[in-house]
């Protein structure tokens, strides 16, 4: 069963008397464990799309199965619990808050949650995105690269079924682009679901499943699980995480 | 990490801006809790100061009769004197338990410590009499007696105003030579400032012989309070002043400086308000990104709101127990200035510290957060997390 299942999507922006359409009747679905990413040029939809499926937005028509709840016509109220229980953000401008820590900013969604946030999971969390020492520091005194692990955190401390990234490289260096994209690939590993919207096609193709969106609509849906280059990415992490 | 220390962090973003907006509730607090305090305080005093005269009713010349009583309270002089006929008259009255005589004069003297001239209120007295009148009077030295001569009695703050102990002798002024046979205990009221002679030598001194001020009258039940004054009041040149018209007279003047300190502070309460309420849309207009990102991450409609809630609270509380604090230390700075607005204020301090007080103003700085807080709380939580992560809140 897909754990995220679009079927007819349309969304549409008013402005004025005009009408926008950012996503036409687009089908889209992911299943359990999967990386996707979905590309396309500026204004193509690619962020509609994405705030649409992290049911940040509500489409105009079609319907969203999020683990197989149908989203559509559900409250706002009921919409942050199921976004709480499964969906993990991470955004281009990082947003983290400039007062909180590192390890408070990671933290911030156990508030939300009412969850236990006892630290060995925020320490673990830490581990996992490379900042272990880097916890108590301010965002302001953190790197770019560094500021979107402690976002990664931050999607991932609520146990999340599917990480939805926005340009998550966006505002960074190809370097520190390319350990970001290592470090999704290293949990979509651990059996986390993903969708990454780029306009790095390099990145992009780092993915299983390859989306390109042109005018609202899907264009294009390339399967890069047997491509060559994809395998030797996996078996070069896996030599080296042994 | 709960809510509050959110806030608080939230809040030390903008520190200046914090800081401002928290003296401005501190200010309008702080005007609040004085003048309440002023209020009940200002009562309680004039209370005191009215029993401490002992008497119930006052019998004065006709004409001003409520300035003169108040200046008789205080300390004054007034141009129009009763005779030895009056009091017989009015001794004479059923229902009357005492009324005694008193002449009041006022007199210029040196300060014997600093050498400024400074006027003195003196009170020429029946000693006998006036001890019923004011059964706590205690003494150091001696009371003096009616048929003494040169000798006199001063209230304790004069006494140690000018360093004055029990056999000094004055060395100048109308009681010149006179024996200042007892200081007084402290009272806390006028007494504390007045000089005290036999009666008769105050007529003497002031050259006033038969004369009398004012008589003050205890009636034996104080039921009958009306009936002895209109019986007094058919005496020809006597006025009846009693307690209760006197304190309400100085009311009602209290009372319009009174709407004058109210209007003010409405004012500086309603502009703190605004000061708040403009903070806060600074703030929430400057935040409704990350507030959709909070969204994002798991944030209710109700999560945003108490993070709003809980800085308007954190600044109108601060702001609530620097300004009380600051009242209250500030107290006598305030009282120096009421005084001298207010037409009539009772000796002793004016101000009345009380924990329901207290109390009231902090709960009052809550109240003032949670009306200005409760808009953007409720706007912001309302925001869905793409108009917030988009643009802003009007």
């Amino acid at each position: 069963m897909s754990v995220l299942e679009a079927k007819d999507l349309t969304k549409i922006y008013r402005r004025g008397r005009e009408e926008i359409y950012a996503l036409k009747h687009v089908d889209f679905s992911v299943n359990p464990g999967e990386f996707v990413s979905i590309i396309g040029p500026s204004g193509s939809g690619k962020t509609a799309l994405l705030n649409v499926l992290g049911c940040l937005d509500t489409p105009t028509s079609g319907s969203l199965q999020l683990n197989g709840t149908e989203t559509n016509g559900m409250k706002e109220t009921d919409l942050v619990k199921l976004r709480r229980d499964n969906i993990g953000f991470v955004f281009q401008q990082f947003y983290l808050m400039p007062t909180l820590t590192a390890r408070e900013n990671i933290e911030l969604p156990l508030l939300f949650s009412k969850r236990d946030g006892n630290k060995s999971k925020i320490d673990d969390v830490l581990e996992m995105v490379g900042l272990a020492d880097r916890g108590d520091h301010l965002p302001g005194q953190l790197s770019g690269g560094e500021m979107q692990r402690v976002a990664i955190g931050r999607a991932l401390i609520n146990d999340p079924k599917i990480i939805l990234a926005d340009e998550p490289t966006g505002n960074l260096d190809s370097a520190t682009s390319k350990m970001i994209f290592e470090l999704f690939s290293e949990l979509n590993m651990k059996g986390l679901t993903l969708i990454i919207v780029t306009h790095n096609l390099d990145l992009a193709r780092q993915a299983q499943k390859m989306y390109t969106l042109r005018d609202g609509q899907i264009v294009s849906c390339e399967d890069l699980a047997c491509v060559q280059g994809r395998d030797d990415l996996v078996i070069q992490q896996e030599v080296v995480r042994a | 990490m709960n809510f509050l220390s959110l806030a608080i962090k939230n809040l030390l973003r903008r520190r200046g801006r914090t800081l401002l907006t928290v003296m401005g509730v501190a200010i309008a607090i702080s005007v609040l809790f004085s003048l309440l305090s002023l209020n009940s305080g200002y009562q309680k005093q004039l209370d005191k100061e009215m029993n401490s005269l002992g008497a119930n009713v006052l019998a004065v010349p006709k004409g001003c009769p409520y300035e003169a009583a108040s200046l008789i309270i205080h300390g004054g002089v007034i141009p129009k004197f009763l005779s030895e006929s009056d009091l017989q008259k009015i001794r004479n009255i059923s229902g009357v338990e005492l009324a005694t005589p008193m002449l009041m004069e006022q007199f210029i003297k040196k300060n014997s410590i600093t050498g400024k001239d400074e006027p003195h209120i003196a009170l020429g007295i029946n000693i006998d009499e006036y001890k019923q009148l004011k059964p706590w009077w205690g003494v150091q030295g001696r009371f003096f007696t009616n048929n003494e001569t040169d000798v006199k009695l001063i209230g304790r703050a004069l006494a140690d105003k000018e360093n004055i102990t029990v056999g000094f002798v004055m060395p100048a002024g109308p009681f010149k030579g006179f024996t200042t046979v007892g200081v007084l205990n402290r009272t806390g009221d006028q007494d504390d400032n007045f000089h005290f002679v036999p009666l008769a030598e105050a007529q003497r001194v002031f050259n006033k012989t038969g004369l009398i001020t004012t008589i003050a009258i205890k009636v034996k039940d104080v039921n009958q309070i009306s009936e002895v004054s209109a019986e007094m009041e058919k005496i020809p040149d006597v006025q009846a002043v009693t307690m209760t018209q006197v304190m309400g007279t100085v009311m009602n003047l209290a009372g319009s400086a009174e709407s004058l300190l109210m209007t003010v502070i409405a004012i500086a309460l309603i502009i703190s308000a605004f000061g708040i309420i403009n903070t806060l849309l600074m703030s929430v207009n400057e935040r409704t990104k990350e507030f959709g990102m909070m969204k994002a991450i798991g944030a209710s409609g109700l999560d945003i709101g108490k993070t709003v809630m809980a800085e308007t609270l954190f600044i109108t509380v601060i702001g609530g127990v620097i300004g009380t604090v600051g009242a209250i230390v500030g107290s006598s700075l305030i009282e120096g200035y009421v005084k001298g607005v207010l037409p009539y204020t009772p000796r002793g301090s004016l101000i009345a510290l009380s924990p329901e007080l207290i109390a009231f103003c902090l709960v009052f700085s809550v109240v003032l957060g949670l009306i200005c807080g409760i808009y953007h709380a409720f706007k912001s939580s309302r925001l869905t997390p793409m108009e917030a992560i988009r643009g802003g809140i009007e």
